[in-house]
Order: C-alpha cells, then structure tokens, then sequence
C-alpha cells in the first residue's frame, strides 16, 4: 500500500536499555540531527519516559564537549 | 555511599608527565576532602565537539569516587574550576557502585583511532602551539583529498599515453 506506514518503536525498549550513558557518544548520535538537534519523539518512536533520560545524557555529553551543541559546516 | 563520576578536560597541550601531575594534584586533593578514589584513568586526547579556550583537542580524564558526606563537594568542584590546566569538569550522581576498571577505558573503537591519532600528532611536533598544529592537520588532511585523485589520474593517463605509442609503433610497422 501507498501510505502505509513503518510502525515505529523505542530503540531502548527493543534492546532492554534501561540507563542511558552520556559517554556513549555512538548511541545517542542515534537521535541527534547532522546540525546536532535532538530529534523529535514523534520521529524516533522514542518512549517518554526513555526521552527524558535520553535528553538529560545528550545535554551533558554537550556540556562535556562529546557532543556538539551546533554543527556548523566546519565539522566534516 | 554515595558514588559520583567527574569527567574532566585537561590542557591538550600537556604532555604525559604533566598530564599525570595534574592528575595526581587531584588525586591528592580529593583524598584530603574524605572522598574516596574507585577509578582514575585518562582517556587519552580526544577531538572536541567545539573549541574550549580556543582549544580543538583535549584531553579527557575519568574519576569515579565514593563519599558519605556532601560537605566538600562543592569545595571539590570549585577547585576543579579553578585549575588552570583543566578546561572543563562535570561531576555526576551515579545509581550504583562503578566497576573498577584497567587502565585502559573499555570506549569505542572510533574513539581509541582518534587517540592514537592525536598521540602521535603531539610526538611529532611538541613544540607547536595547538592553533598552528590544528591548521596543518586541516592542510595536510586537505593534501592527501587532492593527491589521491592526481595519483589516480595519473594511472589513467599512463596507460593511454602507452596505448597511443603502441599505436604509432603499429602505424610505424605498417
């Protein structure tokens, strides 16, 4: 069909994550676009409650300068 | 108990000697304030997300440590602050006791490439100011994106060139 849709899922609950690391700069790349916004939960299929956990790691994984905070051009 | 994780940025410009000076000021300082050390192991050099004090590279340190009191905490933090030759510090409030680790932090992959990179970097050229260091890695990276297709070319045109003279000398024999 034309319109149907992939259901979505939170990544975290498939693989039984409970606790988000802010070191794994792998993992939460995941859910960040190329200029380093965290995407919407409406786009990953992320659950509430692992969003909050997953924003609160990105946040400072950005603070400790793991992750960018923008992604200008500079940055391959 | 109450167990933290303070991940700390020292100086990029620091070679290992005093890497380990620094570490062991903090060592020293934070057993004078009751805390306990779990793990204390440096990362190694990493590319920053963004330039910190108009610095791209730092070097990372990881400190678990263990307190019952939160007196000094905030002590703690304001003498990280003050350390001239780290750039930036975060301490976290972890759930459980951390895992006494080797010396070399089990990271990814990716990352341990972009340590021994900068390793030799800093061998190489010690004397340089990391501004400088940090233009003639983007040149040199920028030299071998246009060398390689030269070199390409070059092998495409060899091969022609040898193919046209094969035809002369065809023509010739002719």
């Amino acid at each position: 069909m034309a319109f149907q849709s992939k259901r979505k899922y939170c990544y975290f609950k498939e693989n039984s994550i409970t606790d988000i690391d802010y070191k794994d700069v792998k993992l939460l790349r995941r859910f960040v676009t190329d200029q380093g916004k965290i995407m919407p939960r409406r786009v990953t299929g992320t659950s509430a409650k692992m969003h909050r956990k997953l924003v609160r790691a990105i946040k400072k994984a950005r603070n400790i300068a793991l992750m960018p905070y923008t992604n200008t051009s500079t940055e391959s | 108990m109450r167990y933290y994780e303070s991940l700390y940025i020292v100086n990029p410009n620091y070679e290992q000697g005093k890497l380990d000076e620094v570490m062991k000021t903090v060592s020293e300082t934070i057993s004078d304030y009751g805390f306990k050390i779990i793990n204390h192991l440096a990362w190694g050099k990493k590319r920053l997300a963004y330039n910190i004090q108009e610095h791209k590279y730092g070097s990372y340190v990881l400190l678990h440590f263990e307190t019952e009191s939160l007196e000094n905490l905030d002590s703690f933090e304001r003498f990280m602050v003050l350390q001239k030759p780290i750039l930036r510090n975060q301490t976290v409030l972890l759930d459980d006791k951390p895992d006494k680790q080797s010396e070399k932090a089990p990271s990814r992959e990716e990352d341990k490439k972009d340590l021994t990179k900068g390793n030799t970097e800093e061998i190489a050229k010690p004397s340089d100011k990391d501004q400088s260091k940090d233009n003639k890695d983007d040149l040199k990276v920028v030299g071998e994106e246009v060398s390689e297709p030269e070199e390409t070319d070059k092998e495409e045109t060899e091969p022609e060139e040898d193919q046209s003279d094969k035809v002369e000398e065809n023509e010739e024999d002719e």
